[in-house]
Parts: structure tokens; sequence; C-alpha cells
């Protein structure tokens, strides 16, 4: 078989498979922006669903009556912004001040998140290492 | 005392390995054997300090050392024993000793292994060794030195993240460790071959035990991260793309890639350079994974704190890609392949595209884990991609694996008749025509499952039928009775053989990959007073609730409370079983709470329970159930695959002939 042939066939399945990698990317786009921003600017943004990063405002943690939503303010620099999550069970690590990370959408001024993570790395290492990374800073 | 004696060993170990390597390269130039040997000597002696520094550090974890600041944190008096030996790999500090510690165990045994053997390649197998070595004591020394002593007065000890106890995390960093790590054997032996321009098949026998058997760990490490995230992490499932899971997935891509290229290697003497290519790929993905891990680069939920570390660790990720680049350019001429693909439908060709779509896949996952870095740093905003976008885009490229899984074996080398396809695909294709009809009848109807179980058919009928023509004709050739010829074809063909039964694994792991699409979930509410809910067939009864401590149970609850409630489950109205979940709270961890799933294994599914909060005056208890399909058959598809590694593992009885 001529080499050439091979490079050919290569190539082409090499194209359909970049040309794989980028279609719908955008609906699969999950920001991670300050609070503020969110706040201020979220109609500028094209994708729903967005990342943000916080601590936990002291104080503010409530639950429903069946304890299955639960409520917080989600403090970020002067920022805060109230989040609701549906959950049985929040992660281990949640309490009052800690940092947070929440992924959902923002409707009437509430942050239905639909994903609640808590850093973890402030137990699996002493020290949280959000507030050196730019864009995340709390 | 101990602090001192620990750092001291770690720099003695650094002194000699940088002394082992200007040894090794001076005999290169001088070729005095006598110079060689000090070098090995110096090289072993690095690894003896290297294994007594870990030793060292075993030692003050398990006796509690407490004027460590590394046996501060993730030790206490309390932790139980086991978990305080663990707690060597349980930190970044820790950790990385971990590394050098496991690496200096390979290195001697390499050097042991070929004390006589190989004198062209060893010297210069010893001088990768030595610098991957050197630069992992340098870290550990400089930035991360777990000999550190404590500043100011001595703590009680913080003690092991409840997390991080529990047995697969016992077992999955030194298991991923190995993995990591061992690849980089083949790598010195492959950088030896450039450097020699011994650049045949040979460095690729001499390496092909330690490429199989360090891919079998790293298979190993990278689903128990999955069962470690399944039963701790409490969310349910066992992937969730983070960039921790990816990073160990790098490798394992490439590193399949690679055991897969090389038999063509070996057999055709083709794919010389792409061979070269994997396993400098491979090696150093598995520095970048750690880098990836270990800095904080891409923030992740169980990312580690971001230091100084991430600019060496970058700068020794760009020396190993100069330096692969480098010397591909450099022999380039001596690396073309004397073969040439014949045809598309030859196994060669079939090999070729597995290879494709391995580094395909990497690089999806790849860019998928970056994308934030790379949005940050061009658009200013990080973006992250969701699981849902790593599963879209793998999908495809996981099936079309498969497919390959049953088609290429079926190839013939070099060129495929029409008459041969037909005569091998045939039943295969209508056996998975059965398959998917079959599976379509019992309600199955979303598309990728459907696929998958018929490329599963497919591939799984290739399979039995290469073990049933091998066999039928060992047995006419030798007159020996099915169950010998069976033994006999199995021992003649061991990669061969040892490899279907790998697929074989794969295929039931694929099966449990599937069953997630049909998973369920609730998050309820139950009380004395409202104490039942139903989910799917199954009802939910809350039957008691109460409390554990260390004083009434100090066996079990050694260092922490427990709030338990007892559900028994009713499947189609009939009792199935009862189920215990608990949440502990550690004293010995600022009071952490941690919830401990309880679950009930079946093939067919598992019942996954978890208890959000217990209010022990009212009895309210939030859970959430899940019912996870198929699950069972990713673990058990794991045992398959370790059991079809090994069998080309094991050591020769040189039965043959």
């Amino acid at each position: 078989m001529p080499k050439a042939k091979f490079i050919i066939a290569i190539l082409a399945l090499s194209l359909i498979g970049i040309g794989w990698m980028v279609i719908g990317f955008e609906t699969e786009e999950v920001p991670f922006i300050s609070v503020s921003d969110l706040i201020e600017h979220h109609e500028s943004y094209t994708q729903e669903k967005f990342r943000l990063g916080g601590n936990v405002l002291d104080g503010s943690i409530k639950y429903s009556e069946d304890k299955l939503d639960l409520f917080f303010e989600l403090k970020q620099g002067e920022a805060t912004l109230s989040v609701k999550h549906h959950s049985a069970a929040v992660p281990d690590l949640f309490k009052d001040g800690t940092q947070v990370i929440v992924e959902g959408v923002y409707k009437n001024g509430v942050f239905e998140a639909d994903n609640l993570m808590t850093k973890c790395a402030s137990r699996y290492e002493e020290e949280s290492n959000y507030e050196s990374k730019g864009s995340q800073t709390i | 005392m101990i602090s001192i004696f620990g750092s001291s060993l770690i720099s003695l170990a650094l002194l000699l390995t940088i002394t082992s390597l200007g040894l090794n390269l001076w005999y290169l130039r001088s070729k005095d054997s006598r110079i060689y040997f000090a070098g090995r000597n110096a090289m072993i002696s690095a690894c003896l300090l290297t294994f007594s520094a870990g030793g060292t550090l075993v030692y003050a974890l398990y006796n509690s050392d407490l004027s460590l600041t590394y046996v501060n944190k993730y030790s206490s008096i309390f932790t139980p024993t086991i978990y305080k030996i663990s707690g060597f790999w349980a930190g970044m500090e820790g950790s990385l000793l971990f590394w050098v510690f496991i690496l200096s165990i390979y290195a001697i045994i390499v050097l042991y292994q070929n004390r006589n053997k190989y004198g062209s390649l060893m010297p210069w197998v010893t001088i990768v060794i030595a610098i991957v070595m050197s630069f992992f004591l340098f870290i550990c020394l400089a930035f991360e030195n777990p000999f550190a002593p404590v500043d100011g007065p001595i703590k009680m000890g913080s003690g092991l993240n409840p997390l991080l106890q529990h047995w697969a995390m016992l077992l999955h960093p030194p298991m991923l460790y190995l993995g990591f790590i061992g690849f980089t054997i083949p790598y010195a032996y492959a950088i030896a071959a450039m450097a020699t321009q011994q650049l045949d098949a040979s460095w690729i026998r001499l390496t092909r035990r330690w490429s199989l058997f360090t891919w079998m760990l790293l298979s190993i490490a990278v689903v128990m991260g999955g069962k470690w995230a399944y039963m701790e992490l409490g969310w349910g499932g066992y992937w969730a793309w983070d960039p921790v899971e990816n990073a160990s997935l790098f490798p394992w891509l490439t590193g399949t890639a690679y055991i897969h290229s090389v038999i063509i290697q070996e057999k055709k003497n083709m794919l010389v350079r792409w061979n070269m290519i994997l396993i400098m790929l491979t090696f150093t993905l598995t520095i970048f994974g750690t880098y990836l891990t270990r800095s904080g680069i891409v923030s992740s939920i169980h990312a580690f704190a971001a230091t100084d570390l991430s600019i060496w660790f970058f700068g020794f990720v760009m020396f190993l890609v100069s330096l692969n680049i480098g010397l591909l350019i450099y022999r380039h001429k001596d690396l073309n392949s004397q073969n040439q693909l014949d045809s598309f439908a030859s196994r060669e060709a079939g090999f070729v595209f597995n290879n494709m779509i391995f580094v395909a896949m990497m690089l999806v996952v790849l860019w998928g884990t970056l994308y934030p870095v790379m949005t940050e740093a061009l658009r200013g905003v990080q973006i992250r991609l969701g699981p849902t976008w790593f599963n879209q885009k793998l999908i495809p490229f996981g099936l079309v694996l498969l497919a390959l899984t049953g088609i290429a074996p079926l190839l013939a080398w070099r060129k495929t008749s029409i008459n041969s396809i037909k005569r091998n695909f045939s039943l295969p294709i209508i056996l998975s025509f059965i398959t998917g009809i079959i599976t379509f009848s019992l309600g199955i109807r979303k598309v990728y499952p459907l696929i998958t179980i018929i490329l599963i058919g497919f591939v799984l009928s290739t399979i039995l039928l290469e073990f049933y023509r091998g066999t039928k004709a060992r047995m006419k050739s030798s007159g020996e009775n099915i169950f010998n010829a069976f033994i006999s074809i199995m021992d003649k063909n061991r990669s061969r053989y040892g490899g279907y039964i790998v697929h074989i694994g794969i295929l039931m792991m694929f099966l449990g990959f599937t069953g997630k699409a049909f998973d369920q979930e609730a998050d309820v509410s139950l009380s004395p007073e409202k104490n039942k809910v139903e989910l799917a067939e199954y009802t939910f009864e809350l039957k008691e609730y109460w409390q554990e401590s260390p004083s009434s149970h100090p066996k079990k609850r050694q260092n922490h409370n427990a709030e338990i409630t007892s559900i028994d489950i009713y499947k189609n109205g009939a009792f199935y079983t009862n189920l215990k979940p608990e949440r502990r709270i550690y004293i010995d961890q600022n009071s952490q709470p941690h919830s401990e799933v309880a679950l009930k294994t079946t093939l067919n599914k598992d019942i996954y329970i978890i208890l959000g909060s217990l209010d022990l005056k009212t009895g309210m208890a939030t859970l959430k159930i899940r019912l996870n399909n198929l699950v069972s058959w990713v673990w058990l598809g794991t045992l398959v695959l370790i059991f079809g590694t090994l069998i080309p593992l094991l050591p020769n009885r040189k039965l043959n002939e």
C-alpha cells in the first residue's frame, strides 16, 4: 500500500476527530466567575450554568422543614448571594465558614445549585489554595 | 532528632545519586569498568538510603512522633495503626518521598537483574533513573521535607482525614505510584536504546514484563480510585472526570496503546518511532500527572496546595519534553521502520487504529482537563467542562475501540482476504444481532447502552471463537483431551490468550458502564411518623436509630461517635434486606462528620444509602438513596483483567516443546 494513501487516511480520521471535539462546546461550558460578576453581568454570558466559589457566611445555614432543602449565603469578598441546594446529604465538610464551590443556575436573585462541593483540601491538606488562583479569589 | 536523621538520609541519598550520575557519565567516556561498578554501587547505596528514609518516616508515623510537622498533620495517637502507616502517602511531603522510595526499590531490582548483562545499555538506564531520582529527592529536601520539625509547641496531632480511612485509600496510592513510577524503567531503557543506537526491538523485549506489570498496577489503581470515590465521597458514582482522576488516566491511555503497539514492533519490525514516542509520552505524562495533582494548577476538589514546587515540576516536565523531542530528531534516521502497512484490512492496521484512538482519547481528556487553564489564559475566565462533556465526547471513541477489540484479532497479518473475513466475521455478527434483539426485547431503548451491549456480544463471540478454534486445532494435532488442549494453547501463546482474557475483563467493565444510564436516585426525609418511601420496586422503612460512642464500643469506635439508622428494605412488598447507614463524628478531627455508605451489592444492582443527617430527638433522618445498576461488573471486570495480565507475567516453566 502506498504510504500516501495511509497518511491521507490518518489525516482524514484526525480531522473527523478534531471536528467531533469542537462541535457543541458551549452548551457544556461552565464559567467559573466571581459572585459579584454573576450578580452584575450574568446576562452578558451565553452559558446557563455557572461555577462560583466562596465561603459559607457564618450563621447563614438553614434547612427546610424536611431538611432536604439547604439554604445559605455565599460570601466572596464584599458580595453575598443566596444559594439553594436540594439534597439529603450535604458534603461531610460543609459548615459555617467552609470554602465551597457551587454549580448551578441563577434565578431571580437566588443561585440554585445542583452541585455543592466543599474544598476537601482544607483537610486533605492543612491550608487552602484557592486564594492563589486569579479568577477564583475568595 | 528524627528530623535531622531523616533529612540527612535524604541529603546523602541525593548526593550519592548525583555521584552515580557523574560516575556513569565518566564511564561512558573512560570505558573503565571500575568506574561503572563504582557508579552502580553509589546508585545502590542511594537507593538503600532512600529506602531507609521511607522506613524512618513510617517509624515516626507508627510511633506518633509528634515532633515532626508531617506526623502532626496526618496522624494522631487516636488514629488506628494501619492508617498511621498509610499517612506515609496521605500528604504532599510524604507522598513525594514515597515516590522516590518506590523508584529506589525498582532501581535496585533493575540493577540486580542486569548485574552481568547488557553492559552497553545499563549505564544509560542508570543515568535516566538517577536523573529522575535526584529530581524527586531534591524536591523532598528543598520544598517538601517530610522530616521538617514542628514549629513551636508540640500539638496533639490532627489525625488522618476520615475520608482517607478506607481500605481502597490504603491501597490506591501505592498502586498508582507503583504504576506511574514503573514506567520509568521502560522509559530508561528506551532512552538507553536511543543513546546507544540499539533501536531494534530488544529494548522492548527487555522491558516487556515491566511494562505489562506496571500497566496492570496502574489499571488496578485507576479502578481502585473509583472504588474509593464510590464508597467514601458519597455522591453515588465512581468517576466524575475530576482532574485528579484524569491525571491517572493519561498515562493509562497511552500506556495501553504502548502495550498493544509493541507487539507490532516485535513481530513485524514496524512502528519503531511510534513506540518510542508512546513510551516517552507515557512516562512524561506520569510526571505531568503528578505535577497536575500536586501543584493545584487545575483547581480540583482534591488538589493539594500550590507551592514553589509547581515551577520546579513544570521545569522538569519541560526538560523531559525537550529531551524527548531532541532525541527523536537526533535519531530520526535510525527510527525508520523496515516494513510498511500492506492493507487497511490487516491486523497491523487494526493495531494502528487502536493506537490512534487511545491517543485521541488521551488528547480529549487532556483538552477537557486543561480547558479551564487555557480559557483562563486566553479569555481571562476559567471555564470548566462538565462530566457530560467528557462522556459525550469519549463514548463514541470508546465504542469504536470496543468494536476494534473484536475486529483486529480476526484480521490476518499483512492482508485479509474477503473469504477469511466472511468466515471469521459471520458468526460473531449473527450472535451480536441476537444479543441486540434480546436486549431490545428486555426493554432497553437507550442508544448507547444498546450499541454497547451489541458490541459486547460481538467481541465476546469473537474471543470465544478464538479459544474454540485454538483448542480444536490442538486436540486434532496432539490428540489431547479438551481440557489439556485448552491449557496447552494458553501456555504456548500466553500473551495472546492472556490478552483475550484481559479483553473479556474490559467487556465486563463496559457492561458496568452501561448501567449508569439507568441509575435512579431519591433524596428523602424519614421520621417515625412518616417512615416509608418507595423507589422503583423497593420500599425503604426506617426501623430504628441510635448512637454509639468510643465508651460504648471501644474497639469498633476507637476515634469516632456514630449515629446509626436501621433501614428495612422490601422488594415488591417482600422483605429483602436491612441496611444501616451511619454518620460518624471523628473526635480526633475537630468533630468532622463523615457519612458511611450502606451498600447492598448484587450483580444486577447496588442499593446505596447515605445518611445525611439524623436528629436523635425526633428521629428524623435524611437519606440519599440510589439504585446503581451493574456497578459490580466494573469491579469484577478488573479482577478478570488482572487475571488475564498475570498469565503472560507468570514465570516460564520451559515446558514448550
